[in-house]
């Protein structure tokens, strides 16, 4: 340790410099009162008391060192124990992907042979709980894999995962969000999960194919989707009804919708119309249904600017939620970061003023445990029929590292989670709604679902049938993208700039922002 | 006559000097509070209440039991046993190896002294965002990620805060002091820990609370560096409750930070006498 | 604590032949000054000795081993990134001064962020420093209780970032909180609360920032049990009345320490992330969007890490020359009992 040297030395050296002859506590018990260091009283004649004394405090600090190299060597040794005992799974600086091919065929040799698969997943409490057993039930079944579970909050989680990226020491599995996946694709950390589809590791036949492509990055399927989520209202069916208002109707309008929440908040005297914990505003993804609806896509396909052509879309959706905040009936930006403060849990549609909100519809499942008279219906439409503004999202991905030595192996798990019964009965659906439309009709049969989870499973049929196509997976960029649209609205909102202007500035910026993350 | 006012003029003083500390103290802690009601409160109806101190649903041991059960099947005491053993031996190190470079700096004319001062003053202006990633590469090749080695390396081996705290206070003690002791033939060492040591105790008690509760609740590197649950410091495992995106425990969360401030509060109020008992009262008493 | 009166007295009694009150305050305080002077003479002979050499790095070498190895190393690493279009994911290429020209020619947002952090940076330090001195000379004196004072005003420094602080202080300043209805029942009354307003939500930030005044605090109430109470003795015996006594002792045995909470304050000041993001992320408006909160998302939500290294470095600077000037500065008013510039 070079750390113990540099002790070492000193001590070493210390002969020259050590000659008091005060041991070496006043540093380590203060509690002494009345330590006493009168010079004057030191007598410069002791030198055999003082070589004695210098002797022990060289003891002294000797044993310090050596406690601190001491303190630093276990930890170390721990350290390199545990490196060892994982060389085989993580490491190799060689990011650039090895043939798939070759990489299958590496799997079947290591077939049977132990391996250990780093998994990392973002989640709360719950999640990390049983996700823990599930790896332990999958071990159970295939003794000779073993995990290394890296579970984490969502703060956080990218920040690591992209400097174990930067490091190319990914874990082996990583669940992967649609807000990354295309960055994570692009620059080949991810590996494509084709060939395992193709040669059956992983099954994909009861996996809607609009929903798989979501996780096709170019030619590259970087991610299995495990979960879908569609767009919808989530509404209170007690605040709907002390307001004397009728549930809403498929094929509603945006003018019903508005005037229901007016009803409502003229009635409560609070906001009615809120849209997930974040407002309408905090990412793009109510927006892209609304530009959907209007024709247009978001995105252009290459990913490298805006799809649609007409500001006034923008500009239409900025102005229709700032009347909404001017009547009171949408909470303004600053109730809205008031509202997400206090998280799903405190959200008013929760508690009970308010009576609608625009999420993904495992909205009501997730608050089922405190209020359980909410209920999922399908968003707004503009009036004309057939506008196909739905699609079907996918909720989060797994992804394998292209650094992974057990790739063929993590694929099999990965299978194993989306496709077996016995996986899904431990994650009862808290992922999202399954992708495996096998999985799904399993669940409804098993009776286990609560009712919010059966609005939920039921409500994919539903909005699938009206639902348009998948969009391609959103371009690079996208979080600083979200970010200049909320600005954008948020000028508007705070009545500093027109809807007009807004919408230009955002067209500008998010130009700007896709061509430089999408050369 | 006059002394009976000024008697009651002192108490007067005392009195206002109470009540206006009090209210300010109140003012100071009540986001203590607020946490410390919350974690009697029942998950469900938290926010029902959120602004009231005084909980409607009691949910206190649901809430400090499953604290105590951890999160990720790792118990609450191993995050506690890991942090303390990853604090103490980062504050020892921290505090004494900065003493030294302190030392080196005010009272010993070497080559370069300035030049490394500036490094000093350098490493505390660089945002760590920028730096965390660099660090984990150069942890990787010395294969200590994932290891408690490296939550404590970057405390161990001081720190400028610390560097420059003692510094300033080192400079403020008279240099006649250690003349007098060189005279005697008091060595260096003997110097630092005799005669600098002794005076610049509260300095050093100072340090000793800030390092200590920096390391305790040090977040981000930690959350870069480390992976396996069973080794996460507290602040790690208190990051592991939450998750925008799903349902939360936010009682359990609530009463793990409880548990969590708890050490820091007792060290701070053990250490603090140490404040009062500075060297400089004992020229008081003797 | 015999042996600082030894010396102070053997001062004293050199002052002794200027001054008729060989044993003033005053006095002991203008004769350091003078010997500064002496000593900084000296000074100018700088030839090292080598056995002070040695000794010096020896001290130095435990420290410089763990600054190479988790600073230096790293900070060279972030300067060639920052030259790079390192995105985290791939394999950083150089682009030379690309970076730093985008900082100063297209970044609308750095414009946004450096006046955000100037401005939180001019009302917090001055206020937190007074606020901090005010009250570790309040809690200085004997009063009884003196402990659980200190402890009640160090804890928000302790539970600074949590997040029950974020939700505590978005519900004081909300628009159902307690400042709201304060402010309503003084006739004041708007819309939006002062977190959602974009005019006032930095004021409730820095607000925070001084609440915080705990280490401040903590490092003043070190110094001043440091000022050797022979000092105030004298001051007594001369009759002096109490703020007397506070400028011509406290405050200018407090100058180091005071020079130390500026820097401090300074620097931390420039970095400020924590209070932005845990309460406002930024918001309303960018309006608390602080510098580093800025640079922390370029680097890791929009994976842009050669630009955010490229503006680490601009702040280092920004912050390196107010260092460098304040530390000029303190000749001028700082004062050393070491008797060192």
């Amino acid at each position: 340790m070079r750390a113990g040297t540099v002790f070492g030395k000193m001590a070493a050296f210390g002969k020259s410099l050590f000659c008091c002859q005060r041991p070496l506590n006043s540093m380590f018990i203060f509690g002494e009162k009345s330590y006493n260091t009168d010079m004057k009283h030191r007598a410069v004649s002791e030198i055999k008391q003082e070589e004695y004394e210098m002797k022990r405090s060289m003891k002294k600090m000797t044993s310090i060192a050596l406690a601190g190299m001491m303190a630093l060597s276990v930890t170390g040794c721990g350290g390199s124990e545990k490196a060892a005992e994982t060389t085989k799974a993580p490491a190799a600086e060689a990011t650039k992907a090895p043939e798939a091919a070759a990489a299958t065929e590496a799997g079947k040799e290591t077939e049977g042979e132990p391996v250990t698969i780093k998994i990392t997943w973002w989640g709360g409490q719950g999640r990390h709980d049983y996700t823990q057993k599930l790896l332990d039930a999958y071990s159970a079944e295939h003794p000779n894999v073993t995990f290394e579970a890296i579970p984490s909050g969502w703060d956080g989680y990218f920040d690591k995962l992209s400097t174990q990226a930067a490091s190319g020491s990914m874990p082996d599995i990583v669940q992967m969000d649609y807000l990354y996946i295309s960055t994570f694709a692009k620059n080949n950390t991810v590996t494509d999960l084709k060939p395992f589809m193709d040669d059956g590791t992983i099954e994909v036949a009861d996996i809607d194919e609009k929903i798989l492509n979501s996780g096709k990055i170019g030619e590259m399927q970087a991610g299995l989707p495990l979960s879908s989520s569609i767009l919808a209202v989530s509404y209170n069916t007690e605040v709907l009804e002390k307001a004397g208002m009728e549930a809403p109707a498929d094929g509603w309008t945006w003018e019903d919708y508005i005037a229901m929440n007016k009803a409502v908040a003229d009635a409560n005297g609070e906001p009615s119309a809120l849209a997930a914990t974040g407002g309408p505003i905090s990412d793009t993804n109510i927006f892209n249904y609304w530009v959907r609806q209007h024709g247009g896509s978001l995105f252009n396909e290459a990913g490298n600017g805006l799809g649609y052509e007409d500001d006034a879309i923008t500009a239409d959706f900025y102005q229709m939620w700032k009347d909404m905040m001017d009547e009171n009936v949408a909470p303004d930006p600053d109730e809205q970061a008031q509202i997400a403060t206090l998280g799903y849990e405190g959200l008013p549609i929760v508690t009970g003023t308010a009576a609608t909100t625009i999420d993904w519809n495992n909205m009501t499942s997730r608050v089922s445990s405190i209020n359980d008279k909410l209920k999922l219906a399908l968003p707004p439409t503009t009036g004309e029929a057939d506008s196909k503004g739905l699609w079907i999202k996918p909720g989060m991905f797994f992804s394998i590292a292209e650094t992974s030595k057990v790739k063929k192996e993590a694929a099999e798990f990965i299978n194993w989670f989306v496709n077996s019964e016995e996986a899904n009965d431990i994650i009862s659906g808290e992922r999202g709604t399954p992708v495996s439309s096998a999985i799904r009709s399993y669940m409804v049969d098993s009776g286990k679902l609560n009712p919010q989870q059966q609005d939920m499973f039921d409500y994919v049929d539903k909005a699938a049938a009206v639902a348009g196509e998948t969009p391609a997976p959103d371009p690079s960029g996208i979080a600083e993208v979200n970010e200049a649209f909320a600005n954008a609205g948020n000028s508007v909102f705070y009545g500093q700039v027109t809807a007009e202007e807004a919408a230009k500035t955002f067209r500008e910026e998010a130009n700007a922002i896709l061509e430089r993350n999408n050369k | 006559m006059a002394m009976a006012g000024k008697r009651k003029k002192k108490t007067l003083d005392s009195v206002l000097f109470h009540a206006g500390t009090c209210l300010l103290g109140l003012l100071m802690v009540y986001p203590l509070l607020w946490l410390l009601a919350s974690s009697f409160k029942s998950n469900d109806t938290m926010f029902l209440d959120a602004y009231s101190l005084i909980p409607q649903v009691w949910d206190a041991a649901a809430n400090y039991a499953s604290a105590m059960t951890g999160v990720g099947g790792v118990s609450f005491l191993t995050f506690l046993m890991n942090t303390v053993v990853v604090t103490v031996i980062g504050m020892t190190g921290c505090v004494i190896i900065s003493l030294f470079a302190a030392y080196a700096f005010t009272r010993i004319k070497f080559w370069g002294s300035k030049f490394f001062f500036g490094c000093v003053m350098m490493t505390m202006m660089i945002p760590p965002q920028v730096m965390v990633v660099p660090q984990y590469i150069i942890l990787k090749k010395l294969n200590l990620i994932d290891t408690r080695t490296a939550l404590v390396l970057p405390w161990f081996f001081g720190g400028a805060f610390f560097i420059f705290l003692l510094v300033q206070f080192f400079r403020g003690i008279p240099k006649e002091l250690d003349e007098a002791a060189e005279i005697d033939g008091c060595g260096k060492i003997g110097i630092l820990f005799h005669i600098l040591v002794p005076v610049v105790r509260p300095a050093i008690v100072t340090a000793s609370i800030f390092a200590f509760y920096w390391i305790w609740q040090d977040f981000f590197q930690p959350l870069i560096f480390m992976s396996t649950t069973r080794k996460f410091t507290l602040s790690l495992a208190l990051n592991m409750f939450l998750d925008p995106n799903s349902y939360n425990n936010y009682g359990g969360l609530f009463a793990m930070s409880v548990l969590s401030l708890l050490p820091t509060i007792v060290f701070f109020i053990i250490f603090q006498r140490y404040l009062v008992d500075g060297i400089a009262m004992d020229g008081i008493k003797g | 604590m015999r042996f600082w009166n030894a010396t102070t007295n053997k001062e004293g009694r050199e002052g002794a032949q200027e001054t008729d009150s060989p044993f003033s305050y005053e006095n002991q305080v203008t004769m350091q000054i003078k010997q500064k002077g002496e000593n900084e003479v000296k000074g100018k002979m700088k030839t090292y000795k080598r056995q002070d050499n040695i000794a010096g790095y020896l001290m130095l070498a435990p420290w410089l081993f763990g600054f190479i190895l988790m600073w230096l190393l790293p900070m060279l690493v972030s300067i060639y990134y920052s030259f790079t279009d390192f995105n985290l994911l791939n394999t950083p290429s150089l682009i030379g001064w690309e970076n730093y020209i985008r900082i100063f020619t297209q970044d609308k947002t750095f414009i946004k962020a450096i006046t955000v952090t100037f401005s939180y940076v001019l009302f917090l330090v001055p206020l937190r420093l007074a606020f901090a001195l005010f009250v570790a000379m309040i809690l200085n004196k004997n009063h009884k209780g003196l402990g659980l004072y200190r402890t009640l005003y160090y804890v928000p420094s302790i539970i600074g970032g949590s997040i029950a602080v974020s939700i505590v202080w978005k519900q004081i300043f909300g628009n159902k909180g307690v400042v709201m209805s304060l402010l309503a029942a003084f006739g004041i009354t708007q819309k939006m609360s002062l977190l959602g307003n974009p005019k006032t939500a930095l004021g409730v930030i820095i607000l925070m920032g001084v609440w915080q005044f705990g280490s401040s605090m903590l490092i003043f109430l070190a110094a001043l049990k440091q000022i050797p109470t022979s000092l105030y003795e004298s001051a007594m015996v001369d009759g002096a009345k109490p703020w007397k006594t506070f400028a011509s002792i406290t405050l200018p045995m407090l100058t180091p320490t005071i020079f130390f909470n500026l820097i401090l304050q300074i620097i931390n000041g420039f970095r400020v992330f924590t209070e932005s993001y845990v309460i406002t992320d930024g918001g309303p408006l960018d309006s608390t969007l602080s510098y580093v909160l800025y640079l922390y998302r370029r680097a890791f939500t929009y994976f842009d890490m050669g630009y955010s290294c490229a503006l680490a470095w601009v702040l280092v600077l920004i912050i390196g020359v107010f260092t460098v000037v304040l530390f000029k500065t303190q000749n001028n008013w700082v004062h050393y009992e070491s008797g060192e510039e």
